[in-house]
């Protein structure tokens, strides 16, 4: 196994996911077995290929700055679990929680 | 024919006509889904009234006025990835349930400016990620024509409702094959349309560099009819591409004029021997008609697979990251930041969608991204460079568009590398940026197979007229009895 469910655990908690111990022991067998497939990419020399970032050749679009009217808050706000004002309300980030 | 049998051309042309109301066709519409529905459980979320407050409007105009709108008062089907301001938008995750759009996606507002009627949101593989819609959050759906296999996915609502005659079309996404796979299961007509042909502005994003919206519909013509309404550039959408859409009649070809490319790689290995079979039938066919067939090699398909299973749940990582519990959807209860970011995503992510969250952000990580995310980002320039040099010699390739018919709730649910190699004939078109084509090719034993039509960049009109052809060489058949009317 090329996987450890420590380094899953590591992505979990990077990817802000909490994993159970049998979820991480599961998701390590799922995944092991799909990077083990995906190691066949290393039959192919690809030294001097360009990666593909764009499929279909776009210059970057530009447009003028005009002033337009955005989102109203009310609408922006309308679906925020936690509606505090006309702010997203969060869990309390400083002093380590609470509100 | 009763009303819910038309397609999209012929309701549009009777209620242009004014011989059908666009109140009528949505009566009708509503009546048919009130009797398959609950088998077919196709749909994430119905607004009769809505329809028919839309078709008032419908119906109150002039004919003349009427003869501006290509699908004048057509009842629609749009995938539940895609916003609604009148409709919840719920991508088949429990993350978003009840997330009501602030703004309609270009697609819908296109749709409608069409006079087109969006009758609801179809069922789908939580954020488009499966091959079969059993990884909804929600609910299954079933294949019309067997209750007991899947309709495929992700578009699994939509390629089911099209085929259940509920609706005579929907609009699907395809990331690699999620129209064109269900299109096949359910033996209807899918397009995935170039990169960057249609705006994704309110497509809710899977994978960026692969995500396209198109039509699923009963035959060409409709399909043709839906691409030219929701094509074209949309400043809201940086990746939409410039070009003009042609439009029009299309002129369909002589298959002497037609060289079609025959790759070997999709031809062998993982092909269901019957899907095979009916490859093989249908290329006798073409070249009976005078088609030229010209066997060719795309050598690096047999790394698609790997290649779109690393680029695809990378993107994925980074889209997904929004569902965080602040601005909108589920959240759960916490109080302490960190916490809640973890247990809302835990508890409102599915294990697919927790999978490939995992996958892609250990492609993107520091001494991982090299290894995977930028090699398979190389290889997919190989991949592309294939097709390049393919339809130099050719107009169009011909391939199956899954290597086996639908198969039964549960068989891959368990295996997700089994269900990700499904993918094999249809997520090189999304790594190439090209358009594709999945058309019915009658059934095996009861149950629809598709094949597939792949044309170079922006060649969609070309493509859907050598489409168009087949169909009248090998019509669609009879549709499932579904809903006790056969």
């Amino acid at each position: 196994m090329s996987l450890s469910q420590e380094q899953v655990k590591h992505v979990a908690r990077l990817a802000r996911i909490r994993l159970e111990s049998e979820d991480a022991a599961r998701m390590t067998v799922h995944l092991d077995a799909v990077l083990e497939y995906m190691t066949q990419l290393n039959e192919l020399n690809t030294d001097d290929i360009d990666p593909t970032m764009h499929v279909i050749p776009l210059t970057m679009p530009l447009r003028d700055d005009q002033v337009r009217t955005s989102l109203p808050v009310e609408e922006a706000l309308k679906n925020a679990p936690d509606r505090r004002d006309n702010m997203f309300g969060v869990p309390r980030i400083m002093d380590g929680g609470d509100r | 024919m009763a009303i819910h049998e038309f397609g999209v051309r012929e309701l549009a042309d009777r209620i242009r006509a004014k011989e059908l109301s666009a109140g009528e066709a949505v009566a009708a519409i509503f009546d048919r889904i009130d009797k398959t529905e609950p088998i077919i459980q196709a749909f994430l979320h119905l607004d009769p009234e809505y329809a028919r407050r839309r078709a008032k409007v419908i119906d109150q105009l002039s004919a003349e006025e009427l003869q501006h709108l290509p699908l004048a008062g057509v009842p629609i089907a749009v995938k539940d990835n895609m916003t609604t301001i009148s409709m919840p938008t719920t991508a088949g995750s429990k993350i978003l349930k009840g997330f009501m759009s602030p703004y309609n996606a270009t697609v819908v507002d296109r749709l409608e400016a069409a006079g087109a009627i969006i009758v609801g949101k179809t069922n789908l593989d939580e954020f488009a990620m499966g091959s079969s819609t059993e990884h909804s959050a929600y609910h299954i759906t079933r294949n019309p024509w067997d209750t007991n296999r899947v309709p495929g996915g992700s578009s699994g609502g939509s390629a089911a409702a099209v085929a259940a005659r509920m609706v005579p079309a929907a609009l699907g996404s395809d990331t690699g094959g999620s129209i064109r796979q269900p299109a096949s299961y359910c033996g209807v007509t899918g397009l995935k349309p170039t990169y960057g042909r249609v705006s994704r502005y309110g497509l809710i994003a899977f994978a960026s560099s692969l995500d396209q919206i198109g039509p699923l519909t009963r035959n060409v013509e409709d399909a043709r009819l839906l691409y030219e309404v929701i094509a074209g550039h949309d400043p809201l959408d940086a990746t939409s591409l410039p070009q003009t859409v042609e439009s029009g009649r299309p002129s369909l070809p002589d298959w002497r004029d037609v060289r079609i490319g025959v790759p070997k790689e999709y031809d062998g290995e993982g092909i269901a021997p019957r899907v095979q079979a009916r490859y093989h039938e249908v290329l006798a066919l073409l070249q009976e008609q005078g088609a030229q067939l010209v066997e060719l090699s795309l050598p690096h398909t047999r790394y698609a697979i790997a290649t779109y299973y690393l680029v695809a749940p990378a993107e994925a990582s980074s889209n997904l990251s929004r569902f965080d519990g602040v601005r909108y959807g589920f959240r759960a209860e916490s109080n302490e930041l960190l916490p809640m970011y973890e247990r809302t995503r835990a508890e409102g992510f599915g294990s697919e969608v927790t999978r490939r969250i995992l996958l892609g952000t250990h492609a993107l990580s520091a001494g991982y991204y090299d290894a995977y995310y930028l090699k398979a980002q190389k290889v997919r320039t190989l991949i592309r460079r294939d097709f390049e040099l393919a339809f130099g010699q050719v107009d169009v390739i011909l391939a199956p568009t899954t290597p086996d018919i639908a198969f039964q709730f549960g068989e891959k649910s368990q295996d997700p590398l089994q269900m990700y190699l499904s993918d094999v004939y249809t997520v090189t078109a999304n790594l190439a940026g090209i358009p594709g084509i999945s058309t019915p090719a009658g059934l095996i034993g009861g149950v629809p197979v598709g094949i597939q039509w792949l044309g170079a960049a922006l060649q969609e009109t070309r493509l859907l007229e050598i489409a168009q052809a087949f169909e009248h060489l090998w019509p669609a058949q009879p549709w499932p009895s579904v809903g006790g009317d056969l």
